[in-house]
């Protein structure tokens, strides 16, 4: 299993030397979808792709289902309703739980005389003493964990009110990917908007093969993930925090995708990172910066040099032999991150 | 900035000087003449006395300007913190005849329903990007409206904003917005919504202006005007257009009376509405008696506001609010914050050091909107 995550594209584009380091022939499909209305903008990207492009047009055949689908179509406007009403609740949820966990943290550093979230072990101030930031992290999760389950069951009407399975006109959809899929040597998966991405690949069932190597960028590298998890700290109304949106394909697992962390994350706020880094500690949350290129190992765990957030809210790379750095060999079982204090 | 060093006292160490000497040195400075957080404002001609007009809490108003001695130059300097924005007017006195005007050496000038006025804009201070047209903006769409209002007795009309590729297949929130046509024709708000929905700062919503007839009967708590926005005007756009089927998905919006016309619509429907965005709301309160000092129009105003902090209830669950500090209205605002809060709505305050005017509306847009309706950035990741 071959498997490429890449940094953002718009500034430095590295799509073309990825897909020519797997030294594959044959046509590479894409999906756009993110990229929604301007899907069918694709010049540049065929120019990257060395004119080699299948487009699969996922945004577009969604519309053409909903069009010609009004049993999915009604079902899919109810289930966006449903989904944005428990999405606020979660939001609400995780607001005040987070301010909880952000509380706590200042509480401890400021009566250990640290300058930043200690793990619990190693810290030896009063406040530290009584687990309190680790269990209100693990408060976070809960509120994570309460929100996949609620979206599991909203995924769960939706398929009982529209059977995806039953409708003609997304399976003849469905035949002609996986027939384009069967046809090609690779896989492109662009950034965009992630949630339509998400929805695209679940209405199509989109499956990827093990042998079809895949290369994918911000949104596209997102979905590929097992959990996709929002974040930007420097949108218009400020710091929001990071929520777990979906499920993503699964393909690499153990990994929480951040493209243009830099961009879009307060790295310098090293209290803010080491939270973010233990709610997620089953994870390795990886910076997918411009630049970035990762192939994963055969067995879907990240390379050495991988940039990550420790729980000490510094970043390190994978294996790189700092005191917080996680040894590369952890890379597939993400708790090994638990070393860093 | 050390008082020798302004410009006009350079100017003034010069002394006498002559006309040609003052020509060049308005043609050096534009006025107001900003110079750290010091603004020197100016004034040529003949006249008895010349003030500037200005309504800045905290300013002597007017402020008197001085002539600069055997010349037709007047000048007064004044303290602007850092990223303030005044708007003003100059006053001559001529014998018995008063005149008021825009500062005729200052090109900047702002609008509203009342008229224009000269814009003093200190350091620091910067239109910001998104209220100018950008050609790569999709443009939304506005729909005239008309509808036959029974609570108000009469036909009202509506405009619509559609934001860009409008679609049934999505629901899209509701933004009513009080003094519609002003915040259209004042604070830019088309053009805005444009921008800031492209920018993914703002979700794409569904916004109708409305516009009062007799905005002084019919903004402070007025039960015809809330019957007709909550019970006509909202059933009618959810009918005709995909609209979010929430409270949630609802927000009041109104600047001064707008504001109170909001919060008093969402006081009578509790419920019908997520949230409010309110600008420099009228909330003139009396703690004791009923003195307020604002007029006979703030009477319904004072009573409603008093009535509610009496009592306070929770008819949304978040309110934005921003107010100038330059104006008025500023004790009254920070005032009721604490109190929205320990009714238990969440409440986004911001204050900005400028006035009560529509192009203080205008800047604190974005504010408002990405968080009342925050955009998909969160989901984009190109």
């Amino acid at each position: 299993m071959r498997t490429i995550l890449l940094g953002p594209q718009r500034f430095m584009t590295t799509a073309g030397t990825a897909l020519r380091s797997l030294g594959v022939d044959g046509p590479v499909a894409t999906i756009n979808a993110g990229w929604e209305e301007r899907e069918d903008v694709v010049d540049e990207l065929d120019t990257v792709l060395e004119g080699r492009a299948n487009h699969l047009r996922l945004y577009h055949r969604t519309f053409d289902v909903l069009a010609k689908d009004d049993v999915f179509a009604a079902a899919a406007l109810a289930f966006r309703d449903r989904h944005d009403a428990l999405l606020s609740l979660y939001r609400l949820r995780l607001n005040h739980s987070m301010e909880g966990v952000y509380d706590v943290v200042r509480r401890t550093r400021d009566s250990s005389g640290e300058g930043r979230v200690r793990g619990e072990g190693a810290g030896s101030g009063e406040g530290s003493a009584f687990g309190a930031v680790d269990d209100a992290v693990e408060g976070v999760r809960h509120v994570d964990a309460w929100y996949a389950a609620q979206l599991k069951s909203l995924y769960a009407e939706l398929d009982a009110a529209a059977p995806l399975d039953s409708s003609g006109v997304i399976a003849w959809h469905r035949g002609e990917i996986s027939a384009a899929l069967a046809d090609c040597a690779a896989l492109v998966l662009t950034g965009g908007h992630v949630g339509t991405l998400l929805r695209a690949l679940r209405l199509f069932a989109i499956r990827i093969p093990d042998e079809l190597p895949v290369i994918a960028w911000s949104a596209g590298a997102m979905a590929l993930t097992e959990r996709v998890v929002l974040f930007h700290d420097f949108g218009p109304e400020g710091a929001a925090e990071a929520e777990v949106y979906d499920r993503g394909l699964g393909r690499v697992r153990g990994v929480v995708a951040l493209p243009h962390a830099r961009r879009r994350l307060r790295l310098d706020d090293r209290d803010r990172c080491a939270v973010m880094a233990r709610r997620f500690t089953d994870q390795h949350c990886v910076l997918l910066d411009d630049g970035t290129a990762l192939e994963l190992t055969p067995e879907g765990g990240l390379p050495r040099g991988a940039r990550i957030l420790g729980i000490d809210g510094a970043i390190h790379e994978l294996g790189g032999g700092s005191p917080g750095a996680p040894s590369a060999s952890s890379a597939s079982t993400p708790t090994g991150q638990g070393a860093t204090a | 900035m050390n008082e020798r060093r302004l410009a006009v006292n350079r100017l003034r160490e010069r002394l006498p000087v002559d006309g040609a000497a003052i020509d060049r040195f308005l043609a050096r400075h534009p006025s107001p003449v900003v110079e750290g957080e010091r603004a020197t404002f100016l004034f040529r001609g003949d006249a008895d006395e010349v003030r500037v007009r200005h309504r800045v809490v905290g300013l002597a108003d007017p402020l008197p300007m001085k002539r600069l001695p055997d010349t037709d130059l007047w000048a007064v300097t004044t303290t602007l913190p850092s990223g303030s924005r005044v708007e003003y007017q100059l006053e001559t006195r001529r014998g018995e005849h008063y005149e008021t005007f825009n500062d005729p050496l200052n090109p900047k000038v702002a609008h509203s329903p009342m008229g224009s006025s000269s814009v003093c804009a200190a350091t620091g201070y910067e239109v910001p990007d998104w209220v100018h047209h950008d050609p790569e903006a999709r443009q939304g769409e506005m729909v005239e409206d008309v509808l036959r209002s029974k609570a108000l007795r009469r036909e009202q009309p509506v405009r619509l904003y559609l934001p860009a590729r409008y679609t049934a297949a999505q629901r899209y929130p509701l933004l009513v917005v009080h003094d519609g046509t002003d915040y259209l024709d004042y604070a830019a708000m088309k053009t805005v919504l444009d921008n800031l929905i492209h920018r993914l700062d703002v979700a794409p919503v569904v916004v109708a202006f409305v516009p009062p007839r007799d905005r002084l009967k019919e903004y402070p708590n007025h039960a015809p005007h809330a019957r007709f926005i909550a019970r006509e005007l909202v059933p009618r756009l959810a009918e005709r257009f995909s609209l979010v089927d929430d409270p949630q998905g609802r927000c009041l919006m109104g600047s001064s009376f707008g504001g109170i016309a909001s919060l008093s619509t969402a006081v009578r429907y509790p419920g019908e509405f997520g949230s409010l965005l309110l600008q420099s709301a009228s909330m003139v309160f009396t703690d004791i008696g009923s003195d307020h000092g604002g007029g006979p129009y703030f009477d319904p105003v004072v009573k409603f506001v008093n009535r509610y902090r009496a009592r306070p209830s929770r008819p949304v669950d978040r309110i934005f609010m921003s107010c100038g500090t330059y104006e008025p209205l500023i004790t009254p605002n920070r005032s009721m914050v604490p109190v929205f809060r320990q009714a238990g709505m969440t409440v986004r305050y911001v204050e900005a050091r400028d006035g009560h005017n529509w192009e203080d509306w205008r800047d604190r847009l974005r504010d408002g909107l990405s968080w009342i309706f925050p955009g998909p950035q969160k989901f984009v990741y190109e």
